[in-house]
């Protein structure tokens, strides 16, 4: 049996499973890609901002 | 000149529209026999049942084109509800809430002023607070007080997390007035608007309140340190 | 008919009249006929023609006398104030957040020089915290200042020490003694000012260094102004505040004019727009999530389109 055959029976095939795994994949894309782009964005950001300069301000007891 | 024109104008129109009627008619009736040529026909009369070569369209694998178009579809959909979820979340927290109203929701107080068998009223979130540093003697009775006799049973250690501090939403639980402290028949606050009695727990013991003085959420950080909210 | 002889071209410039009439014709009679089968050529000529006369007209109009609508100028070049440059701000990208260390700097420069007449009412200590000062920063500099208290028992208000939940306190109690201290002018408040400016950021940077050593030949000022070219009306209240070395950066930044002014600006843009990081960020996910979607959902239009538009249905009468 091919790959793209089971791929297709264990998700397309009934409905509720199709829209169940649509949901999850929407929560766990949305942490993924709120990490990716916090990254991306800290990347382009680079000592910019308070968390790049609070290690100058803040004494640690 | 331009008046001429539009009137000129204006008559050309009207004559155009029955030619434009009859004209159309004709020209239906040239389709069938004359120089049209439509792009679709072939050789032949009966082509329209012939099947065109599609062959070139078609994938290999049946099945790994559905699941191509299934997953497309899929992926609409897993970015459409993350997209609606933030979307909905952002607007439920803009209705939580604001930073200002936060920033006022905390207060603290200096434990180190009041002296033992003191009252002290301060404000948080416009509500008066009672505070009270308890004597030995009055944790002592509010421990012998039997809880099955009170309207709204509950122990003092309950109301209190260290028993000298007695910490209390100043409103009384009847109709909201703001009782006064050393006053009424149990040593603790008297509601003069109705005549409710507290106890030195803050338990409602005689009058029309229904129940005892509220507690807020507060906390102790550190040694002489209180924290309301 | 008329008309059509009173126009009937003599010219070569007049040949697109001549199109226009065919056009005419061919629409109303909705067939070309054999007689004008040069006609696409002749509107497309005409069309071509009367396009790049009418954009010709139109530019020639705007360079000759500017946008006709809305632009009515009640005062002469000098009296609006002479318009600041665009300077390249760093904050000022689309992807690119404040510079924290700047927006400390700035503050810095607030404390020290501006807020001795400038207010800053809506900026509370705690907006400070996890920006540009920590959280004991912050108190500290709250309680350097006393604030009403709610009123006791007697109703009467006293002082308290600063937290962190009040705003940071005016130089005046109010407008009028902000006036009378003054000579009449009312410093504005600086919470929103690159916002209620026109110009905003550049505006108020250029007006921070641009006063003159002297006023130019000719100009005219006020007893008690001062002239800066970028102030509407040339005449400023405000003296020249900045001045090299003025104040003691802590992270050891020569504290020039410029410098300081950009460190200040940044700072009243911050005090303005607080939330455009965290705005910015937010428009770079939408922008990412949507412009895959717009591409996902124009395929799957096309898949679920592309058979019904293919299909073709067949009709064979019965013999």
């Amino acid at each position: 049996m091919p790959i793209s055959t089971s791929i297709y029976n264990a998700l397309f095939r009934r409905n509720y499973v199709f829209v169940g795994s649509v949901f999850a994949g929407a929560f766990a894309f949305e942490i993924l890609f709120d990490q990716a782009t916090d990254k991306l964005w800290d990347n382009m950001n680079k000592g910019r901002q308070w968390k790049d300069i609070r290690h100058r301000y803040v004494q640690e007891e | 000149m331009n008046c001429l024109k539009v009137v000129a104008q204006r008559a050309a129109t009207r004559s155009i529209v029955p030619r434009t009627a009859a004209l159309s008619a004709r020209s239906i009736s040239t389709f069938e026999s004359s120089d049209y040529k439509s792009p679709f026909a072939a050789s032949g009369k009966k082509d329209t049942t012939r099947i065109p070569d599609f062959s070139k369209y078609k994938g290999g694998n049946p099945n790994s084109n559905k699941l191509f178009g299934y997953f497309m579809v899929g992926t609409m959909g897993v970015l459409s509800a993350a997209g609606a979820k933030a979307t909905i979340q952002d607007f439920l927290v803009n209705m939580a809430a604001s930073a200002d109203v936060l920033a006022m929701a905390k207060v603290e107080v200096d434990l180190t002023a009041i002296p033992e068998g003191k009252n002290v009223i301060i404000k948080w979130r416009g509500k008066p607070i009672f505070i009270r540093h308890r004597t030995p003697d009055e944790i002592e009775e509010a421990n012998a007080v039997k809880i099955e006799s009170l309207r709204d049973p509950q122990t003092d250690a309950e109301r209190v997390k260290q028993p000298e501090w007695l910490v209390m939403l100043g409103i009384c639980t009847h109709l909201g007035c703001v009782p006064i402290g050393e006053a009424g028949d149990f040593g603790g606050w008297f509601c003069p608007c109705h005549g409710s009695h507290y106890d030195i727990s803050g338990r409602i013991r005689r009058g029309p309140a229904p129940l005892n003085l509220e507690i807020p959420e507060y906390d102790f950080p550190e040694e002489g340190k209180l924290v309301i909210g | 008919m008329l008309a059509r002889s009173i126009l009937r071209p003599t010219t070569g410039a007049a040949l697109l009249k001549t199109a226009v009439r065919n056009s005419t014709r061919r629409t109303a009679t909705s067939s070309a006929t054999s007689s004008n089968a040069e006609s696409p050529r002749n509107l497309n000529i005409a069309g071509t023609v009367s396009t790049l006369t009418a954009i010709g007209s139109i530019a020639w109009y705007y360079q000759q006398y500017g946008c006709g609508f809305g632009e009515v100028h009640a005062a002469t070049p000098a009296e609006e104030g002479l318009h600041a440059p665009k300077y390249p701000w760093d904050h000022q990208g689309w992807l690119s957040t404040f510079d924290h260390q700047s927006l400390r700097r700035g503050f810095q420069v607030y404390r020290e020089v501006c807020a001795s007449c400038h207010s800053l009412s809506r900026v509370p200590w705690r907006a400070l915290v996890g920006v540009s000062h920590t959280v004991d920063e912050a108190k500290a500099m709250a309680e350097e200042n006393e604030y009403d208290d709610e009123p006791n028992d007697q109703g009467e208000i006293q002082k308290r020490t600063g937290k962190l939940s009040d705003y940071i306190p005016s130089p005046y109690p109010n407008d009028e003694a902000a006036r009378a201290a003054n000579q009449g002018a009312l410093p504005p408040d600086l919470s929103l000012i690159t916002k209620a400016r026109h110009g905003g950021c550049d505006y108020v940077y250029a007006l921070l260094t641009g006063y003159p050593d002297e006023p130019p030949a000719g100009a005219n000022v006020a007893e008690g102004l001062n002239f800066n070219p970028y102030f509407p009306g040339t005449g400023i209240a405000m003296a020249r505040v900045l001045y090299d070395g003025l104040v003691e950066y802590e992270d050891g930044t020569p504290a020039t004019t410029s410098q300081m002014a950009k460190d200040v600006v940044q700072f009243l843009n911050w005090a303005a727009e607080p939330e455009m990081d965290q705005r910015k960020k937010m428009g770079m996910k939408v922008i990412i999530i949507s412009s895959v979607l717009v591409g996902l959902s124009i395929w799957v239009k096309r898949y679920k389109w592309a058979p019904i538009k293919a299909r073709k249905i067949v009709y064979n009468p019965p013999k």
